[in-house]
């Protein structure tokens, strides 16, 4: 019966003593790899490990700015489970990513079918679908910021004076229903490229016989996309949607630049409540239990979809 | 990387040099290198002292500039090398507040009305300087005092009120033969609605009640202007306790003013502190609240809107006429070892000389802080200054008709005010519950700043 490597290997180091057991395993000069090791574990422990439990710390205390933290244990996170204006920013947060998320991940794959077809000037259309993606956010947010302006907006001025639709400029950021819809409309313009590029890669790497096959079988090009290219892309797509859900929940400059989370508290999310804490409130531990409030919540999400993945893949 | 280390490297992977050889000689080149940036920066230090100096950017670019070249000049004139930083709108706050908590704020600051009550802790006591400047000046203006003298301490010299006012179009009341306002309700109120016109574009008012330093200027001073206040003279809570009543009406007829007197333009509610100025400058108000920035944008630039705007008095409501001037002041911080020559470098860029170089640039932004400078001729130069002057003269400050308190700043910080006009007008709360809600979370601040 074979023995593993690894057992064999802990076998050898028992029996010979730790030191010439392990230069054995390892090579005579193991001890430099401590040395080379070192300078990592070291950055690791001192810019994560050590800021992140800091960071604990401080959301269980009662920290002001140039003040030393008081500790008072968990009382910052039920403050804030009952405090009616973060309950809005939670409720805001979800909205805001998963409505972006659903809205990037359809156009996305709209995105990648088009550059995927027989079209002209394929990489050309490309190069220009991914300029959102490139475009620095703040330049971009800013832009829109004029362009949603009730008096000075171009949006106003197309509807109301160009095309007469509207007898009134919409106060685009101003209104509780379309500020959140405006938010999230910048975001997605951001973000779908990225979905959209991504799904173009997994949808070139799928076999053109499989599309063949199922032509010949008789499937219509709406039974050929089902069957074929997604099921080609699903991988791809769980972890884009994984990490733009991420990346959109952590949102802050989008958000912070049109609205400030305004007007009312209609689009305050999370991560600028968080920075109203700091920044604004200058309470610096309760602004990092608001950081930290949702962290389980997201570990187990990113967990789940981990596990799902990886079930997929075995599969 | 280094060059010489990457050749090392080169040299390791080609197997020219063994691993003991390739740390030899790299913990020699790396602690080579390390002795000689020290032997600079010994040689730095050898040159003179160093100041770090962070100035306020404005949107008064002129005055901007005379500063730094003063401070520029104290530097030659002293032999200090002086490392000069902005703060804007936008960062000052977390500028200082990373500063403070790395333990590396600048040896001076020049901090905005919030600044000396929020950054107290890491702040110097400055009172002989402060005393000694502000008696040569005829003493402080009561507003001032009230933001650099906290617990008996002056933990900041004043520098400078930035004066606000109420901006209208001469030309288009003039021709509908109406007076400036003096009210809010009725005289803005009927001055808006005779001069707008809709469908041109052109609004009555332009007062966001939005999140913003202009909706927070002004939803404090609506409250005191009704005989209300969020705190009361003892600087405990009193939005919706002692001065119900009267916070109740002025927040009614704030959210009146979009939607039943329907005098402010769509998408006011998203306004930052650009929004009015801009839409001033297009001709799309008759009038606004704003501070003396908009004065020198259009006087600098030569706009054709400067000769038709007067700048008057804030209008008031049935408790009279209210405004909280900003006050700009000095701090000098507890982790300067350079205390001397910050406090002779205060004393050079107040200097009168320098301060009126500064003031004239400013186009009515630079108020006063002391009496002496309150009776310059400079603020009889222009029948605008004048307005803008006497809101300094009357300015009251956070936690009015109480103390300045660390929550009445934080309220201020954070935006509590403009929050609870926004949930009547956006949120479809009813005034009562949205100061309900409002006087909870005040509640709560005065709560948690109560423990120190």
């Amino acid at each position: 019966m074979a023995v593993p490597a690894a057992e064999l290997r802990s076998k050898v180091v028992a029996s010979r003593g730790g030191a010439a057991g392990l230069r054995h395993v390892l090579g005579p000069d193991y001890r430099m790899g401590y040395i080379f090791v070192a300078p990592i574990a070291l950055c690791v422990l001192s810019l994560v490990a050590y800021p992140f439990c800091y960071a604990i710390y401080l959301s269980m205390t009662h920290k002001l700015v140039g003040m030393p933290p008081i500790f008072v244990g968990f009382e910052n996170y039920i403050r804030l489970t009952w405090d009616g204006f973060f309950q809005r920013a939670v409720v805001n947060s979800f909205v805001f990513t998963f409505g972006s998320v659903i809205f990037k991940l359809g156009l996305g794959v709209l995105m990648a079918l088009v550059l995927t077809s027989n079209i002209r000037w394929r990489s050309f259309w490309t190069g220009v679908l991914l300029i959102p993606w490139v475009a620095p956010t703040v330049v971009s947010a800013l832009n829109f910021l004029w362009m949603f302006d009730g008096s000075l907006g171009v949006l106003n001025y197309l509807l109301v004076r160009v095309f007469r639709i509207l007898p009134q400029g919409v106060g685009w950021l101003s209104e509780p229903g379309t500020a959140m819809a405006s938010v999230v409309a910048v975001n997605v313009w951001r973000g779908f490229p990225f979905f959209g590029i991504s799904f173009l890669a997994g949808m070139k790497a799928i076999p053109a016989e499989l599309y063949e096959a199922a032509a010949v079988d008789g499937a219509s090009k709406l039974q050929r996309f089902r069957h074929v290219t997604l099921p080609g892309i699903k991988n791809i797509m769980i972890i884009v949607v994984l990490l733009s859900t991420i990346w959109t929940f952590n949102d802050f400059q989008i958000v912070y630049i049109l609205t400030k989370g305004g007007p009312g508290g209609t689009t305050m999310v999370m991560p600028v409540f968080t920075y109203e804490t700091a920044f604004g409130a200058q309470r610096l531990g309760e602004a990092i239990a608001v950081a930290l409030y949702l962290l389980p919540a997201l570990a187990v999400t990113i967990m789940v979809l981990a596990r799902y993945m990886r079930k997929g893949r075995r599969r | 990387m280094d060059r010489r280390i990457r050749q090392l490297a080169e040299q390791l992977e080609a197997h020219q040099i063994s691993r003991r050889e390739f740390m030899r000689r790299t913990a020699v080149i790396t602690g080579g290198t390390a002795v000689g940036l020290s032997v600079l920066g010994k040689m730095a230090e050898a040159q003179g002292p160093k100041l770090r100096v962070w100035l306020f950017k404005s949107f008064v670019t002129d005055s901007n500039e005379i500063l730094a070249r003063q401070v520029e000049a104290w530097g030659k004139e002293r032999k200090v090398q002086v490392e000069m930083d902005w703060a804007t709108f936008g960062d000052r706050e977390q500028k200082f507040v990373a500063a403070i908590e790395a333990g590396n704020p600048p040896d001076i600051g020049e901090m905005n009305y919030l600044g000396p009550s929020r950054y107290r802790p890491a702040l110097r006591d400055v009172s002989a300087l402060s005393k000694d400047i502000a008696n040569a000046r005829g003493g402080l203006l009561p507003h001032a005092e009230r933001y650099v003298v906290l617990g008996g301490q002056h933990v900041a010299v004043a520098r400078q009120s930035w004066p606000g006012g109420f901006f209208i179009r001469k030309d288009l009341l003039d021709a509908k033969g109406i007076k400036p306002p003096k009210l809010y309700d009725p005289d803005v109120v009927e001055m808006a609605k005779k001069t707008q016109d809709p469908s041109k574009d052109l609004w009555g008012l332009g007062q966001t009640l939005n999140r913003s330093d202009d909706g927070n200027g002004y939803m404090q001073h609506i409250l005191w202007a009704y005989g209300g206040s969020t705190w009361d003279k003892d600087g405990k809570p009193a939005l919706g306790t002692t001065f119900l009543k009267q916070n109740m009406e002025a927040l009614q007829f704030s959210v009146d003013t979009i939607q039943k007197y329907k005098i402010q333009p769509p998408g006011v509610m998203s306004w930052t502190d650009v929004h009015n100025n801009e839409a001033y400058l297009a001709g799309k108000l008759v009038s606004t609240n704003n501070g003396a920035s908009l004065y020198y944008a259009m006087v600098s630039k030569k706009h054709p809107l400067a000769e038709h705007t007067q700048v008057i008095l804030t209008p008031g409501g049935p408790a009279g006429s209210f405004s909280g001037p900003s006050c700009y002041s000095w701090g000098i911080f507890k982790t300067s070892k350079q205390v001397e020559l910050c406090e002779d470098l205060i004393r050079w860029v107040e200097d009168e000389k320098r301060f009126e170089e500064y003031m004239q640039a400013s186009i009515g932004q630079a108020g006063p802080v002391y009496k002496k400078r309150a009776e310059n001729p400079y603020w009889k130069s222009d029948p605008n200054f004048q307005g803008m002057l006497q809101n300094v003269l009357r300015g009251t400050w956070p936690g009015y008709p109480g103390p300045i308190t660390p929550a009445a700043i934080e309220v201020q910080a954070q935006y509590i005010l403009c929050d609870m006009a926004g949930r009547v007008v956006v949120g479809g709360l009813s005034p009562e519950a949205a100061l309900k809600e409002a006087h909870k979370r005040v509640e709560d601040i005065y709560r948690i700043r109560s423990r120190g």
